[in-house]
């Protein structure tokens, strides 16, 4: 039995060396994720055809909900003043989520790279600073890291660190542990199949036994889980926490 | 054998093309999400609004022609009123006049009455008085016929007269 | 006697139990999930109009206490498919 659990395939390296990016390749999830981007895009440029004032057709009240849904999502966590997150809130939340549910067509998620989160989580984190930093001033910003005295101040440094880390690993180990469970399972059922089809005697047997046929139906229930379920919750909780650190980092202390 | 990544690993360029990619999409939400339907709702919007605008400008004016006809009902009403009190003042002149004018006309009815009376008095008394003169000297004349020559007679009967008018 | 295959079969058996050890970690996050839900449903059962409110706050919840669950799981993996390769480039 060969268990398939590995990261990333590269297609295409090319043969030069960048200093600090290291070696320029062509992998699954760049692939992947150029995908998602042409799938949402297509979407959006589909949803938004032959836009009335009136006698609205469904498609377009579809997009209609989609965007009152991130305006609401958007302006009732953080408030009025922040509407300008709203694009990126939105495609933060429709790529995490086309992402996590790509891998229900057989393509390999970009969100199972932790690359892929640690550059969410890392921009998010840039975001937040940025705000922290036009409410409190860069003194003030500072100062926070001194509270509630001064010795905390490694640990306020840690606990700010952890922020995007924990975002990054939460969605990035949700979205791998469903891989690997799955590639457990589907590991297992094929070994399942090959003992059950091998007791046939004979060239049948050995032909059965060689096609997977215990690995059709079991892991859909999974999937429901693992990619219906986690895709959708993980990519919700990340643009949640992201609104929620923004809208935070945006309160005074007085 | 095909080159595979690790499977827990953090690879520069990805990272960068990440963060790429996660700016392009959000403009191109932006782009052909967000703009045509907020255009749009703007649109709506507008419509809506121009309709209320309407809608609030033909209540302005119905309000300002029931304004101006219910100021049109009370300069009637008014002058109505007007009217009817310079009736009333006029009649109550008229009226006032008429009863000065009969009372006038009974005054001087009554004065008049009252002269008349007096005149037919004198005159009255004036006759009796010659009545009785002429019986008070024909009774004399009776009594006392030839004792009384006629100058007598008369200064007698003056005499009389004056005497009964004084006692009148 | 070559102390090299030994030292990375010792590299290799802590590996494997240290990813073991790891998974433990599963263990808090689903005591607070559960308590977590339970808690929910009490809330839910008492004030059924705050159903979706309760249901969505919960989620969150429930995604931030698995944080550590998580954290766990990436050593574990970190262990199985990362580790090794380093010990086995380090010891040559």
């Amino acid at each position: 039995m060969e268990l398939d659990v590995s990261g990333a395939r590269i297609f295409y390296t090319f043969p030069f060396d960048i200093p600090i990016l290291g070696k320029i390749t062509i992998n699954e999830t760049l692939v992947v994720s150029w995908i998602v981007m042409a799938i949402i895009t297509i979407a959006c440029i589909i949803l938004t055809r032959n836009l009335k004032v009136e006698n609205i057709s469904k498609r377009q009240a579809l997009a209609e909900m989609i965007v009152e849904m991130a305006n609401n999502f958007v302006v009732g966590n953080m408030g009025e003043k922040f509407r300008y997150f709203i694009p990126f809130v939105s495609a933060l939340f429709a790529t995490s989520l086309i992402s996590n549910l790509i891998s229900l067509i057989g393509l390999r998620s970009p969100t199972s790279d932790l690359s892929v989160e640690a550059a969410w989580a890392v921009v998010v984190f840039i975001l937040i600073t940025r705000q922290k930093i036009k409410t409190n001033g860069f003194g003030g910003y500072l100062k926070d890291f001194t509270t509630p005295i001064f010795v905390m101040t490694p640990f306020n440094i840690l606990s700010e660190l952890a922020t995007p880390v924990s975002m990054a690993c939460r969605h990035f180990g949700n979205i791998l542990s469903g891989i690997v469970i799955n590639g457990l399972i589907y590991g297992a059922l094929a070994v399942a199949s090959s003992a059950l089809f091998g007791l046939i005697p004979g060239a049948v047997g050995d032909f059965l036994s060689k096609i997977p046929f215990l690995s059709v139906g079991v892991p859909a229930v999974l999937s429901v889980y693992f990619d219906w379920f986690t895709g959708f919750m993980q990519a919700f909780i990340f643009c949640m926490l992201t609104v929620m650190y923004i809208a935070n980092a945006a309160e005074t202390e007085e | 054998m095909q080159q595979v990544q690790d499977l827990v690993t953090i690879i520069p360029w990805n990272f960068v093309a990440t963060i790429c990619n996660l700016l392009i999409q959000m403009y191109l939400i932006k782009r052909f999400l967000f703009k045509p339907i907020n255009e749009m709702l703007a649109k709506r919007k507008e419509a809506a609004d121009a309709e209320i605008r309407d809608a609030e400008k033909a209540k302005t004016e119905a309000e300002a022609i029931k304004a101006e006809y219910e100021q049109n009902m009370l300069e009637a009403k008014e002058r109505a009123n007007e009217i009817l009190s310079n009736a009333q003042k006029t009649a109550a002149l008229q009226s006032e006049e008429v009863v000065r004018e009969a009372n006038r006309q009974a005054a001087a009815i009554k004065a008049k009455a009252e002269s008349d009376i007096a005149q037919e008095k004198r005159k009255a008394v004036n006759e009796i008085k010659d009545e009785i003169g002429g019986m008070a000297v024909e009774i004399a004349g009776k009594v006392i016929e030839r004792e009384i020559s006629e100058a007598d007679h008369a200064k007698l009967i003056d005499e009389f007269i004056a005497n009964v008018g004084d006692a009148s | 006697m070559d102390f090299t295959v030994l030292a990375k079969g010792i590299a290799l058996a802590g590996c494997a139990i240290g990813s073991g050890c790891a998974l433990i970690a599963g263990i808090g996050p689903g005591i607070g999930e559960g308590t977590a839900v339970s808690k929910a449903l009490e809330a839910i059962g008492r004030q059924p109009e705050c159903r979706g409110t309760v249901t969505s706050t919960m989620l969150l919840g429930c995604a931030v206490a698995e944080t550590t669950g998580i954290y766990g799981f990436v050593t574990g993996l970190l262990l199985i498919f990362v580790a090794p390769n380093m010990f086995m480039n380090f010891l040559g």
